[in-house]
C-alpha cells in the first residue's frame, strides 16, 4: 500500500446483541430489532428487510449461520464506513481467540473453567494427543470476508506461542516422562514439542489454506508473547513464528499488546518476515495535545525497539481501547506524528488500535475509528 | 513423620463459578453467594479430611488473589490495576501503599473460616510473606520496600497471633517473589538478610508452627542462607527447582515438596513422585528423616476443580508410598 500512514484495526469488536441473542436461541427485544435496523442504515446495508425477517424466524442452526454472517457482514462495513484502509469482519465468527480455535482442532480437550481473575474465568483445555488439522479454522470467514469488502484485508490468526500457553500440556507431559528428576526441563521439553507439533499439523496447514484462497496478510496475535519472560522461553517464541511463515508466500505480521515491551524489542528484530508489530501505545499516552517526549510518553517506548534494530512497520496504537474517552483527530495526528519522528520515518508508521475494540459499544467504537482515520489524514499534510 | 496439605488456594467448583458469575450480574445477592462459598468450602475440608491431611486448611476460595484480603482490608492501602499474577496467564490487583499501613481488626482470622474447619483436625492458614508482599505492591508512602517489608511484617504478626489463640497450628507464608526472579537474577545476601530479618519480626512470639513456601522459581538459588529462616518448615516447587542443587545440602528443619503440578492438569504418576522424593528426602536428610510434607508446588487454581480433586489424591498416594517406603 503506497499511501502514507494507512489505518487499521488490530482485533475484535463487540458482538451486536441481536447477535449474542439470536445464537442463544433468545427472544430479540424491539429494541434489539431497531438497534439492527439503524445500525444497517447508518451502514447503507442492503436488503436489511431479510435480516429483519431472519430475527423472527425460529431458532435452528440455519438461522444462526444466517446471524453469523449479518454480524460480519455488519462489522466489514463498520470498519469500511469509518475509512480504514485495511479492514476485516470483527472477528464475528469467533466465540473467542482461542476457544474457537481450539474447538475447531483434534488433539484438545475442554476440562473446564479457571480462574483469570477477581469472577472471571476461561474455559481451559488440555492437549491429549498429538494436535491435527480436521476442518478450516479461519478459512469461511476469510472467503466471506474477501468476497464482502472492498478494501484490502487482513486475517487476525490466534498465534501458536499464545495456543500452548493458553492449554494444559497433557500429551507432551507424559510423552516425556522417562523418570527425570529435572522436571523443569521435562516440562520446556515438553513446551518445545507441543509448540513445533502443532505449528506443522495445524497452523501452517490452515495458513496454506488461506494463501491458497487469496490471503495476502495475516495477522498473527500473540499475547503470550512475554509471559514467560526467560530467554529459552522468549527463543522458543520467536521460533515459533519463524517455524510458522517459514516458505509461506504472504505477508505477516504481528500483534501483542498491555506486555513487557523492554523485554519484547529484544526479540522482534529475530522474527522472520514480519513485515509489521502492532503494538499499544495509547495507553500508556496523555491525552494532551503536543509533540514532546514527555506529552507523548506512551510512545518513548519505540525508541527500545529501534535501538534493538527492529527495521520494518509498527501497527501504531493511537486509539486506546479500554476507554470511553474518544480521541480528538488532533490527538490522533500528534500521536501519529510523534511516533513517526521516533522512528525517523513515516512510512513506516501505521496507526491502528491499541488492541480490539470488543469492550467498547458500536458507536463509541466507531466515533474512535472515524478520528483514527481523520487524524491520519491531519498528519499526512504534514509531509 | 511424612503428611500431605495444600499449599495454597483451591480452585472454585462449577456451581461455585456459576454462583460468582451470577452474583456479578445481580442475578444473586451476597447471602446467596456466601452460602455457595460456605458450601465449596465444606466439600473441599471433607476431601482433605477424607484424605487424612496432617492440616487442613479452607481452600481459600474467597480469595481472588494471594494479596486481596489485605489489598482490599488494610488500611493505607488502594486497589491498584490488574497486573500479571508472575507468568501464568492470571492477574492480581495490584495493592498500592500510600499511606502507613493499618490492621484490620482480627484480618486473618475472618479470612479463615475457622467454623468450616472441623475440630478433630489440625488446622492450617495461609498467608503472603512479608517479601512477596512488599514486591508486588507499588509503594508511593515508605522510604523503600525494605520499610514496606517491615511495617507489614508487624501486622503479619498480630494476625499470626490472632490464629494462634484461635487453634490453628499451622501458619504458611507463601513467599514466591523471593525465588521468580526471571531478569533480576538470584537475590542477594544482604537482601535475604533482610528477608529473614522480616520473618523474624512477623512470627516473633507466635506460638503456632510455621512455614515459608516458595514457588515459580529455584529455591536452591536462596541456598545456604534460607536454611537459617526462623520458619519451622521450607516448601519449594520442584518444578522449578534445581533437584539436583537442592540435595547438595543438609535440611534441620521440616521440608515442603511441592511434588504434584498445579500448572498442568497431566496426572503424574504416583509411584515415579515417590522415587524423586525419597531419592531427594534421603539427599537433604542424610542421617535422620526430619519431618516431610507432600503438597502441589503451588495454588491449585490454575486447574478446573476437578482435575484439583485429583491431584489432592496424587499427594495421598505419595504421602502413602512415602511412608511405606521410607517409614516401614
Amino acid at each position: 500500500m503506497d499511501k502514507l500512514f494507512p489505518t487499521q484495526e488490530v482485533g475484535s469488536l463487540a458482538k451486536p446483541t441481536w447477535r449474542i441473542k439470536s445464537l442463544k436461541g433468545e427472544i430479540i427485544t424491539e429494541a434489539d430489532r431497531r438497534e439492527a435496523m439503524a445500525w444497517g442504515v447508518k451502514l447503507e446495508l442492503e436488503e436489511l428487510n431479510k435480516l429483519g425477517e431472519l430475527l423472527e424466524e425460529e431458532d435452528s442452526a440455519k438461522k444462526r449461520e444466517k446471524i453469523v454472517e449479518w454480524s460480519a457482514l455488519y462489522a466489514i462495513k463498520l470498519f469500511e464506513a469509518t475509512g480504514l484502509d485495511i479492514v476485516f469482519d470483527g472477528e464475528q465468527w469467533r466465540k473467542e481467540m482461542y476457544e474457537w480455535v481450539i474447538r475447531n482442532v483434534e488433539g484438545f480437550n475442554f476440562l473446564g473453567f479457571v480462574k483469570s481473575f477477581d469472577y472471571r474465568y476461561f474455559n481451559k483445555a488440555a492437549c491429549i494427543s498429538k494436535p491435527r488439522w480436521i476442518k478450516p479454522i479461519y478459512l469461511y470467514e476469510f472467503l466471506f470476508t474477501k468476497k464482502h469488502a472492498r478494501k484490502p484485508i487482513k486475517i487476525p490468526f490466534t498465534g501458536p506461542y499464545t495456543l500452548i500457553d493458553w492449554s494444559f500440556n497433557e500429551h507432551y507431559g507424559k510423552a516425556l516422562e522417562k523418570g527425570s528428576s529435572n522436571l523443569r526441563a521435562q516440562r520446556f521439553e515438553g513446551r518445545k514439542e507441543f509448540l513445533f507439533d502443532l505449528v506443522k499439523e495445524v497452523i501452517r496447514p490452515e495458513i496454506k489454506k488461506l494463501v491458497k484462497a487469496g490471503a495476502g496478510w495475516i495477522q498473527l496475535d500473540e499475547p503470550a508473547a512475554t509471559t514467560h519472560p526467560t530467554g529459552e522461553e522468549m527463543n522458543l517464541f520467536v521460533e515459533g513464528f519463524n517455524e510458522t511463515v517459514a516458505g509461506v508466500d504472504c505477508k505477516f505480521s504481528l500483534h501483542n499488546c498491555y506486555s513487557n515491551y523492554g523485554l519484547l524489542a529484544q526479540y522482534v528484530p529475530a522474527l522472520k518476515k514480519c513485515s509489521q508489530i502492532s503494538l499499544e501505545f495509547a495507553n500508556r499516552d496523555s491525552k494532551r495535545l503536543g509533540m514532546n517526549g514527555e506529552i507523548r510518553a506512551g510512545y518513548e517506548i519505540l525508541k527500545l525497539f529501534e535501538e534493538n534494530g527492529f527495521k520494518e512497520k509498527y501497527g501504531l496504537g493511537v486509539i486506546d481501547v479500554h476507554t470511553n474517552f474518544v480521541e480528538s483527530p488532533e490527538l490522533v495526528r500528534d500521536r501519529i506524528l510523534r511516533g513517526a519522528e521516533i522512528i525517523g520515518d513515516p512510512e513506516r508508521v501505521n496507526p491502528s488500535t491499541d488492541c480490539g475494540l470488543r469492550t467498547r459499544s458500536w458507536e463509541v467504537s466507531f466515533t474512535k475509528l472515524k478520528n483514527e482515520v481523520l487524524g491520519a489524514e491531519l498528519a499526512r499534510k504534514e509531509f | 513423620m511424612i503428611d500431605g496439605y495444600f499449599a495454597g488456594s483451591f480452585p472454585r467448583s462449577p456451581e461455585l463459578i456459576e454462583a460468582t458469575i451470577n452474583f456479578e450480574k445481580g442475578k444473586i445477592d451476597e447471602a446467596d453467594l456466601e452460602k455457595e462459598f460456605a458450601r465449596a468450602t465444606d466439600e473441599l475440608v471433607k476431601l482433605q479430611v477424607s484424605k487424612k491431611f496432617g492440616y487442613v486448611a479452607d481452600g481459600m476460595l474467597r480469595w481472588s488473589d494471594l494479596l486481596r484480603p489485605f489489598t482490599t482490608e488494610l488500611g493505607g492501602i488502594e486497589v491498584g490495576a490488574l497486573t500479571r499474577w508472575f507468568d501464568n496467564n492470571t492477574f492480581y490487583r495490584k495493592p498500592i501503599i500510600v499511606n502507613e499501613l493499618k490492621g484490620n481488626k482480627k484480618i486473618a482470622l475472618r479470612i479463615t473460616h475457622k467454623n468450616q474447619l472441623p475440630r478433630k483436625v489440625e488446622w492450617k492458614a495461609i498467608l503472603p510473606a512479608p517479601f512477596t508482599f512488599a514486591q508486588l505492591s507499588e509503594n508511593k508512602h515508605y522510604r523503600n520496600k525494605s520499610e514496606l517489608m517491615f511495617s507489614y511484617s508487624k501486622i503479619l504478626r498480630e494476625g499470626m497471633k490472632d490464629l494462634a489463640e484461635a487453634d490453628f497450628s499451622y501458619v504458611q507464608l507463601s513467599d514466591p517473589s523471593l525465588v521468580y526472579r526471571p531478569l533480576k537474577g538470584p537475590i542477594q545476601k544482604e537482601e535475604l538478610a533482610g528477608v529473614k530479618e522480616a520473618l523474624r519480626e512477623a512470627i516473633k512470639g507466635v506460638e503456632v508452627r510455621t512455614s515459608l513456601q516458595t514457588f515459580f522459581g529455584d529455591f536452591a538459588k536462596i541456598l545456604p542462607e534460607a536454611l537459617d529462616f526462623p520458619v519451622d518448615d521450607l516448601g519449594f516447587d520442584l518444578y522449578e527447582t534445581s533437584i539436583s542443587e537442592l540435595g547438595k545440602y543438609e535440611f534441620t528443619k521440616g521440608i515442603a515438596l511441592g511434588l504434584v503440578d498445579s500448572r498442568n492438569s497431566v496426572l503424574e504418576n504416583s509411584a515415579e513422585l515417590a522415587k524423586i522424593a525419597k531419592h531427594l528426602i534421603e539427599s537433604v536428610y542424610p542421617s535422620k528423616i526430619k519431618e516431610v510434607f507432600i503438597c502441589p508446588n503451588t495454588d491449585l487454581d490454575f486447574l478446573p476443580w476437578k482435575v484439583a480433586e485429583r491431584k489432592v489424591d496424587t499427594v495421598s498416594k505419595v504421602v502413602n508410598a512415602l511412608r511405606g517406603d521410607l517409614l516401614g
